[in-house]
């Protein structure tokens, strides 16, 4: 098997990148698909926190993706602090909430290229679609990822490679660019039109916001993080740990030294329960009820008001005073209270 | 494959606490130490792995045997290709 050209797709798994790996296999070119982790796939978390409401647990798509049109896959892992350090300080900038898409592409393409050469193939590929989203998909943002990631020319998208500049694989005769697509635009048409074509028959729906720093809710969580630990006094940086964190419990800004997090289910308080080290621990006793954490270095006054908001959370909202426990490492505390009966004052308090 | 006609695994890969895709990540590392044909189980708590081992070894064409779940935690058994 000599000179079998060679490419790295980097996929999702949803219908643009399937297509894509499906368009560059049919020309004989030995394909490996890589995914990456990055920790803020919405799925992913669902699947952590033990599926769906429903009970399903959802699937792998780019597994998915991969088994059906038997290429190799490989996980790459990308949830360390350098990629966690571009999400605080995007040089392209932020989308509509915590989502610097164009930063995280070319973070992602920069890996891909890594990968590139130490497979020797020729050219990675990717399912990005001219003017589909509107920061990272369009015209100039495509070429300035390409640019920045260091592919110069490598980098082929082939839903809309016609109407973009032919690249070296395309120039070179590795890839046959009018086998390619000439696709833009938000409509799904023709890529309804090519899964029949190319007998690709499953793909998610709907298709993406799989993304948490594309939420709304997550991203005032995200941000609230970061202005606290700069109130404060401290670098501005999401922590690895953070992360999960940030996508479990209803959130209370306590001040820019304290926050607190409950629980809204059991998993999610067997979740908090693993990151209790650190932190404060509060539940309440005798009566059932969420599992809480105070992180940083709560007043007096904001203990005692964490632990009715976590009164108000259980059982025991209706009581006269529910008894709250407050562990943090050694120290043990019980806490009598009124259960907090000002929602006004909870709202006030809650973040995303 | 029946859980008692599977064979005695060459190498146990134990991921249980870890979540999706690590079980996959570390499956993908174990396998490449070992000789063809040789057969690998991991065990994991990811009830992920029901569906993701069987598509991963269509993906990688190596040979899914079996899944199935062993009180907590579920065993997958990969036999690697070639051999």
């Amino acid at each position: 098997m000599a000179n079998v050209p060679k490419a790295i797709a980097m996929i999702s798994g949803g219908l643009d990148s399937t297509l894509a790996l499906a368009l560059v296999k049919r020309q004989g070119i030995e394909v490996k698909a890589i995914s990456f982790y990055t920790g803020f796939c919405i799925t992913e978390t669902q699947r952590r926190k033990g599926g769906r409401a429903d009970g399903t647990v959802p699937r792998n798509e780019a597994l998915r993706a991969a088994a059906d049109l038997e290429v190799e896959i490989e996980y790459v892992d990308l949830s360390g602090s350098g990629y966690l350090d571009m999400l605080v300080n995007p040089k392209y900038g932020y989308g509509a909430n915590a989502n610097p898409c164009v930063d995280c592409r070319i973070f992602m393409m920069a890996r891909a290229r890594e990968i590139m050469e130490r497979e020797g193939a020729q050219f990675v590929f990717s399912g990005e679609v001219l003017g589909q989203r509107p920061k990272s998909q369009r015209r100039d943002t495509l070429r300035i990822i390409e640019r920045d990631s260091g592919l110069d020319g490598r980098l082929v998208r082939p839903l809309s490679a016609k109407l973009l500049p032919p690249t070296i694989p395309e120039r070179e005769g590795v890839l046959d660019r009018e086998r390619l697509e000439d696709i833009s635009g938000r409509s799904r048409r023709r890529q309804m039109e090519l899964a029949r074509e190319l007998g690709v028959t499953d793909w998610p729906q709907p298709a993406g916001g799989c993304c948490y720093l594309t939420d709304e809710s997550f991203a005032k969580k995200f941000f609230d993080v970061l202005d606290a630990r700069e109130a404060a006094g401290e670098e501005r940086r999401i922590r690895p740990e953070d992360v999960l964190l940030l996508s479990t419990g209803r959130h209370f800004r306590l001040s820019p030294r304290a926050k607190l997090v409950v629980g809204r289910s059991e998993v999610e308080n067997a979740l908090l329960e693993g990151y209790a080290a650190g932190r404060a621990r509060l539940e309440a006793k005798g009566v059932n009820g969420p599992v809480a954490l105070v992180e940083g270095e709560p007043t007096w006054e904001e203990r005692v008001l964490a632990a009715r908001i976590v009164a108000r959370y259980g059982k025991g909202k209706d009581l006269a005073r529910v008894e709250i426990s407050w562990r943090e490492g050694d120290l043990a505390e019980n806490y009598d209270v009124e259960p907090e009966r000002d929602e006004a004052r909870i709202e006030a308090l809650r973040v995303g | 494959m029946e859980p008692r006609e599977l064979p005695a695994p060459d190498r146990t890969l134990d991921t249980s606490g870890s979540f999706c895709p690590f079980p996959i990540v570390e499956t993908a590392k174990a396998v490449r130490t070992l000789a063809d044909g040789a057969v690998l189980l991991v065990i994991a708590t990811d009830p992920g792995i029901a569906t993701d081992m069987p598509m991963w070894c269509k993906a990688t064409r190596h040979e899914h045997l079996a899944t199935f779940r062993e009180g907590a935690a579920w065993r997958s058994y990969v036999r690697k290709r070639g051999g």
